[in-house]
């Protein structure tokens, strides 16, 4: 028993040695490079300075408000997602086919999808080509920030629904067919059925969809931002993991955007909380 | 689900549903299209008519990135580079998975919670300490580094994955192997490996995507032209020739090759884990 106590050990700790090197580590590192001032050699300690210049940066407001700006994506997403599973609930022909189709955005890269929407809205690309068919000059849509800030968004949607969609289209299949017959036998309709027994039965898997949307908007927008629009014009489609990453690699300061890049942290560490609590209560009733 | 049909749409009334999700598959389909047709084409041929087919179907796209733009060695680069780290995370969290599933471990609660917590980690946190990290090991520009992130980053999913998987396996036969004088390499290989390996392919092929598809530490970690993985040699091309489609199309058309090439052979296994993610 002993013996075998020590095997099992033994077995898990290779993966624990590299992720605690390589994960839980630069964590608690980050936090100690954004309280000094340092180009990677040299380490200063400035005690808060770093965090309050971040506090007092125009440029970190923007872009806080900015990730604000991409919440659009996030009732989108989530509605054509809901529509989208509904109707595959229906499990017409050929349903398990559009699964696969729906998940294909799922596997391409963030580089990808993101070049092409770039590509789509360039000058010469397809939007202008098409708007060009009714005889409309070609627009510049990425010198404009409300247009650079919809096509990410549309991007999001376009990548995002089709999963989304099958992670409800699970939570559908797991209500209990008995409900639903029972509904039916009583003489409800098919809307009556969708508003109160579809909808309050998925209500738990539409929460985490609802979470993960926001964590994706903080912390996943980096691979858009960068094929798309690369923060501009300006600064306003720049998202904060973007900025961490400016911060990091075009300034000689590497504590401020760890300072940054921490602070991101105890959001998500927030929200996820919060995403824990909200499942905690659905688990009581 | 024959018995749930009396609580189902009527057929007539899925013939909308079809035609409306049939649409909806077609803005996911058609942009995937354009961009092989357009890289399938001249620039010229392009400009003149882009919804049209080309008039003179032609591979120069793909040969120019090949040959001009180093994309033929991102690709090699890149299949070396997941592969590796696909290979390192199957073995080491096959490893601690049968452990923390069926094997006593001193601290298992520990070892699960460091796991778990690391699990949803934010990547932006990541970035600079790791590339510090590394630039102090002095492998910085050199693939073992980025590989140990990969690694690192990849096995917390992949053990909470595994450990699911394992768990389901009979303890009797475990233990009748046990009983026959099977030590533990030889039960890993004989009964935990053959009766998890759909959930370790299913693993492979999520891993596979994920590492493949990586961009901002493959862009940091291997600042080298020469080495650079597929994903940001693409992303740069992509920045760089603005005003020509088709070259642009054909590496985006490269770059999804692999990926679509997965999901339609191993459609079952993404969709399994699918399920998996779900219940984390």
């Amino acid at each position: 028993m002993r013996q075998s106590k020590l095997v099992g050990t033994l077995a898990v700790l290779p993966s624990f040695v590299i992720v605690a090197g390589f994960m839980a580590f630069p964590v608690m590192f980050a936090f100690y490079i954004s309280f000094t001032k340092t180009n990677g050699l040299t380490y200063d300690w400035r005690g808060l300075d770093n965090y309050i210049a971040i506090f007092s940066d125009p440029i970190v407001h923007q872009v806080f408000l900015n990730n604000f700006k991409f919440l659009i994506s996030v009732p989108l997403v989530i509605f054509s997602a809901l529509v989208c599973s509904i109707l595959l609930f229906e499990q017409f022909k050929g349903w398990k086919f559009f699964r696969v189709i729906f998940f294909l955005p799922n596997v391409l890269s963030v580089a990808v999808i993101g070049l092409i929407f770039r590509n789509a809205f360039g000058y010469d690309g397809a939007v202008n080509q098409f708007l060009g068919l009714f005889g409309n000059e070609p627009m510049q849509f990425f010198i404009d920030s409300n247009y650079s800030i919809l096509i990410i968004i549309l991007a999001l949607v376009w990548s995002g629904f089709g999963y989304q969609s099958l992670l409800l289209l699970a939570g559908l299949t797991s209500i209990n067919p008995a409900v639903f017959e029972a509904a039916a036998i009583d003489g409800a309709g098919w809307w009556r059925r969708l508003w109160s027994i579809t909808l309050p039965n998925i209500r738990k898997v539409l929460g985490f969809v609802f979470i993960i949307n926001i964590l994706y908007t903080f912390a996943s927008l980096f691979g858009f931002v960068f094929v798309i629009t690369a923060g501009g014009p300006g600064y306003e489609t720049t998202t904060i993991d973007f900025l961490v990453y400016l911060r990091a690699f075009s300034s000689n300061n590497l504590g401020s955007g760890a300072a940054l890049a921490v602070l991101l942290f105890f959001f998500i560490g927030l929200l996820t909380l919060l995403q824990n609590r909200v499942f905690k209560l659905q688990k009581d009733d | 689900m024959s018995d749930s049909i009396s609580s189902r749409l009527t057929p007539r009334a899925k013939w909308p549903i079809f035609i409306g999700m049939c649409l909806v598959a077609a803005t996911i389909i058609y942009p995937l299209f354009f961009v092989v047709v357009t890289s399938l084409r001249s620039n010229v041929d392009y400009k003149r008519d882009p919804f049209g087919l080309p008039v003179d179907w032609t591979v120069t796209n793909y040969i120019e990135l090949w040959d001009e733009y180093g994309v033929g060695r991102a690709f090699l680069n890149s299949l070396f580079v997941s592969t590796s780290a696909v290979a390192v995370i199957l073995i080491l969290a096959t490893l601690a998975g049968y452990a923390l599933a069926k094997l006593p471990v001193f601290g298992s609660k520990f070892f699960t919670a460091t796991f778990v917590s690391v699990m949803l980690l934010p990547g932006p946190v990541l970035i600079i300490p790791i590339y510090l990290v590394l630039a102090r090991l002095g492998i910085v520009g050199d693939y073992s580094g980025l590989i140990l992130v990969y690694v690192a980053t990849g096995l917390p999913f992949a053990i909470f994955f595994l450990t699911l998987t394992f768990k389901a396996i009979p303890d009797e036969l475990l233990e009748a192997a046990r009983v026959d004088g099977a030590g533990f390499f030889r039960t890993l290989w004989s009964i935990v490996g053959p009766m998890g390996a759909s959930g370790i392919a299913t693993l492979a092929v999520l891993q596979f995507l994920g590492t493949w598809n990586e961009l901002i530490f493959a862009l940091i970690l291997v600042p080298d032209a020469q080495m650079r993985l597929l994903t940001p040699t693409l992303a740069t091309i992509g920045k760089r020739f603005v005003s020509d489609q088709p070259l642009t199309s054909a590496g985006l058309f490269i770059s999804a090759l692999v990926p679509l090439l997965l999901l339609t052979f191993a459609s079952k296994y993404i969709m399994r884990g699918l399920q998996v993610g779900l219940s984390r």
